[in-house]
């Protein structure tokens, strides 16, 4: 087998398989699900100027509800997800511990737990 | 270079690095952003209290450069997730357009959104 055609063999394999693939995965749903929020929260921020503040208020009183709480937690979830592991993106691109990027994964995922139950603790009351 | 890296750069250099500078922004300015109204805040989000925030000029630069980074980022993850299921060439240089007249629109708006609470 030649050189080239190795190389070319090696692209899947190296990309779709284990902890690396499923962090890309995440990655690039939890980019496309937050880049769609952001345009929501843009229109629903844009309420207290185009209806007045007593529309923004009213629409606020709804995110008060326990379910709407629970998903604006689901949504910080994938933000720390999306910001933690866009950390160790920028540190591969740098050079840093690529030789243990498994490692340096799973230790920020902890960051992003521990970050993660900040936020439900605090939230927690405002659910139940 | 090895496929897959070139495949990294094939929306260009200066996007890639703009996604970058723009992740860091976003990373800081986010920050900040979600303690104030999820951590500070919760349960109190109101018209009001956005106003008492916004008319502190450091946090009105938070969220314009939270706006401004977070708009980049976006659009050009979307644009990078759909080159990689186009072949690139015919009608990119129309859609990378298109992705920036959406920003600068978006920009305005939610500028315009803003700016009654930050002018008081």
């Amino acid at each position: 087998m030649s050189l080239k055609d190795r190389e070319t063999a090696n692209v899947g394999a190296g990309l779709w398989k284990g902890t690396g693939m499923w962090a890309w995965i995440l990655f690039r749903i939890s980019g496309l699900v937050l880049a769609l929020y952001l345009f929501v929260h843009m229109w629903v921020i844009s309420q207290g100027r185009a209806s007045g503040a007593h529309r923004l208020n009213h629409i606020f009183n709804m995110f008060d509800k326990p379910l709407f709480v629970f998903l604006d937690l689901m949504l910080v979830a994938a933000v720390l997800y999306h910001a933690l592991n866009g950390v160790r993106i920028i540190l591969m691109d740098l050079g840093v511990g690529i030789r243990s990027h498994k490692t340096v994964f799973w230790v920020l995922m902890t960051v992003a737990a521990l970050i993660l139950a900040v936020f439900v603790t605090v939230a927690f009351p405002h659910i139940f | 270079m090895r496929p897959e890296a070139m495949a990294r750069h094939q929306g260009g250099m200066w996007p890639w690095l703009m996604q970058r500078v723009t992740a860091v922004l976003v990373f800081v300015t986010m920050a900040i952003h979600l303690t104030a109204t999820h951590i500070l805040n919760i349960g109190d989000l109101s018209y009001n209290n956005i106003a008492g925030r916004l008319a502190h000029g450091g946090m009105a630069v938070v969220d314009f450069t939270l706006l401004a980074a977070v708009l980049f980022h976006a659009l050009n993850g979307v644009r990078m997730v759909w080159l990689d299921y186009s072949l690139a060439g015919s009608g990119r240089r129309v859609v990378d357009v298109s992705f920036w007249i959406i920003g600068v629109a978006a920009f305005f708006y939610g500028a315009w959104a803003l700016w009654p609470w930050v002018t008081g």
